[in-house]
């Protein structure tokens, strides 16, 4: 159903930053998946193809490859776009470094969203402190319209100063929904045109040095850019003592509460659309206006930290903003209650433990995990990040860092028991198809290079499953849909050194649990190595998917738990002293047939 | 009205709430209000509780409801109904699917399935409805359509007209399931 936006019409944050990507007549978008930013390159995808444009849209296999590529591509007089969650900005982050000093001729306008709470992150990391980092400006949008009104604004402050800018939405941005006006299509009609210029694209390190000072340069003229200030939201009073700032999304809960609770005449509040680079006049004068001053963002004290004198302002640094998770508007009011000194109700707290994430019935990964831990049971289970992060329900995920990190700690623990002549230990480290090929690959290279001994189980489910089944370099598809040659895993294993490779269906329980012992033997042997195992079943959620057989439990079910406790399948639920099969839920997978102590569980 | 009208959408994941609270939005927009609504993803998505915000009125800055301040508790599983109290209005409508999924801790037999909660909910809120949207969607031909059923007995709560509702429903759903589905609303909104 491909659909242009009318006039308008209600758009997730990231629905909407891609129109106004589409709309500023960007060509070229590239981007990795990562919650919560995932949904922008799909968006502007279909959008292309709903408006009718020219324009490369790419899955890159990693977060710095799709910076890279997208820079070429703003080198050559042309705008793109590039975006990715905030930890995936610090796969790019060398590349943002040295750009941010090489600059760009064509706008480039770099996307990274943030995750306070974090809801589906390792940190709540700020990328507004990352764009300080780098010297690069970044803009804080407050709602989806917002991020979508900011884009032409980030283009624009990209081609006067040519330099790279950060929109930063956080997770109540990106998926946040909002009816949103559509702006005027900016057709492309730029050539792609690079002109040689050895001084800034390959500078050396002589050139930098002029290159860093005319970033300084620009950042002291993009602080004062007019349409940037920070601004007062209009009251029609202006006798209040005291102040909030605020920038992000939680400009728009101070709103709201203040509006609601009729106090915009008693305080002043200052909005912070570009947290960086501030100009110094407002950094300084600031505290000389108001008596007292609050601030609040997300997730980091960016703004706070660069008020000059700090003595009447409060915030997260301060400790009147708690300094970690995400702000939301019951964090928020009592804060605000304090700041103005008004006595408001204290707030009942109704959380409950309950419902945790869990694999879904019939993932593949449930079945891979619950071998591995039946074959070795004893064995350190290096993990990694994705769906399969989940199988810590199963006890089968021990460590997760960061992507790719599976590998080179199975290694590291490898290495670390060896040289300390410690009692050996089996070391399995899985990890998934889209996340070996984002950053396991290098990863392996080291493991074979410097002679680590352990078992890699690759979970192939042929897609990029927890933030949305986007395709993956070995599908064969790209994110437009047309087709690719497609990567072929164990021609790549084998040109990595890996000699012991193996594929076996994730629900072959009995060949995987076997396969393992055996790559166990081989990890050990003389002439033993790195054993890979690729344990290959198409993700449901992606795939046609079939229910061909109907699993029942029969009489002799002792109501002992062990299927729920050792496989945890959503499908089996235990009632009244037997465990029973929700039919809904159950796809038929036929694995828990192997995991009933009793062989309760039949296929019908 | 300028009044900002809250509903809080909660269920487990699997059960449509993200697709309700769509239509619920497009539905308010197309009825001329300022709309805002929040969602997670990602993680948060496999399996576990899942929550959306629904804001609507003349003008809506926040995208989240502040505790204490939902006017429509719309809950598509009778415990996770139990979670959200502490967020509701003195005078909250209190809409439940009349359904049961157990938690872990119920599986693993460390915590019962309380029996009591409409017990509790009808004591306590003069304005709680238990509903069996499911078996609504199965009258319509496919237990999947609860969660469009269920927004068929939401949408008596509001002053807006039904074709606008047919309107959301197509516009959110693919074409060879919508007539299934304004099946399973139409019957939705005949529920009392």
């Amino acid at each position: 159903m491909l659909q242009k936006i009318k006039k308008e019409a209600i758009l997730m944050g990231n629905e909407a930053i891609a129109l106004g990507i589409i709309e500023n007549g960007c060509n070229m978008a590239s981007s990795y998946p990562g919650t919560p930013a995932s949904e922008i390159l799909s968006s502007i995808a279909h959008y292309r193809d709903a408006y009718g444009l020219k324009m490369h849209v790419e899955w890159s296999v990693n977060e710095k490859a799709a910076f890279e590529v997208a820079l070429a591509n703003s080198y050559s007089g042309c705008r793109s776009a590039v975006s990715m969650k905030q930890v995936g900005l610090n796969v790019a982050l060398d590349s943002l470094m040295s750009s941010a000093y090489t600059g760009v001729v064509g706008g480039f306008l770099l996307v990274s969203a943030d995750d306070p709470g974090p809801h589906s992150s390792q940190t709540e990391q700020d990328s507004r402190f990352i764009a300080m980092l780098a010297k690069i400006p970044v803009l804080d949008p407050c709602s989806p319209r917002e991020a979508h009104d900011f884009i032409a604004t980030a283009y624009e402050l990209s081609e006067k100063y040519e330099i790279p800018v950060l929109l930063r939405p956080t997770t109540r941005v990106c998926h946040a929904r909002q009816n949103v006006a559509s702006g005027k299509l900016l057709k492309n009609k730029r050539k792609a045109m690079f002109s040689k210029d050895p001084a800034r694209w390959a500078a050396t390190p002589k050139f930098r040095l002029t290159l860093h000072k005319d970033l300084n340069k620009k950042l002291s003229l993009i602080a004062s850019e007019k349409k940037l200030q920070p601004f007062f939201y209009k009251s029609g009073t202006s006798n209040q003592n005291n102040c909030i700032i605020a920038s992000g999304v939680a400009y728009s809960y101070v709103l709201d509460f203040l509006t609601e609770h009729h106090l915009l005449d008693k305080v002043a509040l200052c909005k912070v659309p570009m947290p960086y680079p501030l100009p110094d006049s407002f950094l300084k004068s600031i505290t000389t206006k108001f008596h007292k001053i609050l601030v609040i963002e997300e997730t980091y004290p960016v703004i706070e930290l660069q008020i000059h004198d700090r003595r009447n302002v409060t915030g997260r640094l301060s400790g009147h903003v708690p300094n970690a998770g995400e702000i939301t508007p019951d964090i928020i009011y009592p804060v605000v209650n304090k700041f103005l000194n008004i006595h408001g109700k204290p707030l009942k707290q109704a959380k409950a433990g309950g419902q945790r994430p869990s694999l879904c019935a019939g993932c593949p990964h449930r079945a891979t995990y619950f071998s591995i831990k039946k074959a070795l049971p004893k064995a350190i289970y290096a993990g990694d990040i994705g769906c399969y992060t989940l199988g810590i329900n199963l006890g089968a995920v021990d460590t997760c860092l960061c992507m790719g990190a599976s590998i080179n700690q199975a290694a590291g623990f490898f290495h670390s028991f060896k040289s300390t002549g410690s009692e050996a230990k089996p070391i399995v480290a899985s990890i998934g198809d889209s996340t070996f090929i984002h950053s396991g690959i290098t990863a392996l290279i080291n493991a074979v290079y410097n002679g680590a001994r352990f078992i890699l189980v690759i979970l192939d489910n042929s897609t990029t499953a927890m933030t949305g089944n986007q395709p993956t370099a070995a599908t064969g598809v790209r994110a437009d849909g047309t087709s690719s040659s497609g990567l072929q895993l164990d021609k790549l294993l084998e040109g990595c050194g890996v000699t012991y490779i193996k594929t076996i269906d994730s629900y072959d329980v009995q060949g995987i649990t076997s396969t393992l012992k055996d790559a166990d033997t081989y990890t050990r042997s003389q002439n033993g190595g790195i054993a890979v195992i690729i344990s290959k079943h198409p993700c449901l959620i992606g795939s046609k998917h079939k229910k061909t057989i109907t699993v029942t439990v029969g009489e002799n079910c002792t109501g002992c738990r062990y299927c729920i406790t050792n496989f945890e399948c959503p499908a089996l639920v235990h009632e009244n002293k037997k465990v029973f099969i929700n039919p809904v839920l159950c796809s038929g997978c036929g694995v828990c047939v192997h995991v009933c102590p009793v062989h309760a569980i039949k296929v019908q | 009205m300028d009044k900002v009208t809250n509903i809080l959408m909660a269920g487990v994941g699997g059960q449509g709430v993200i697709l309700a609270s769509e239509i619920v939005s497009e539905a308010m927009m197309q009825a001329g209000y300022d709309v805002k609504k929040s969602e997670v993803h990602g993680m948060a998505q496999r399996g576990g509780s899942v929550t959306t915000h629904v804001r609507f009125g003349k003008k809506v800055y926040s995208p989240l409801i502040k505790d204490g301040e939902v006017d429509i508790l719309f809950s598509f599983e009778l415990l996770e109904t139990m979670r959200y109290l502490g967020t509701l209005s003195p005078d909250a409508i209190v809409l439940v699917n009349n359904q049961k999924i157990l938690p872990p801790s119920v599986t693993l037999g460390k915590d019962e399935y309380p029996d009591t909660i409409p017990g509790l909910l009808s004591a306590r809120y003069p304005r709680f409805e238990l509903v069996d949207a499911l078996g609504v969607a199965q009258q319509a031909g496919n237990a999947k359509a609860v969660n469009v059923a269920f927004v068929g007995v939401l949408s008596r709560f509001f002053d807006v007209a039904e074709d606008i509702w047919h309107k959301a429903i197509a516009a959110m759903l693919p074409p060879k399931l919508v007539d299934l589905n304004l099946k399973a609303f139409a019957l939705g909104r005949e529920q009392h």
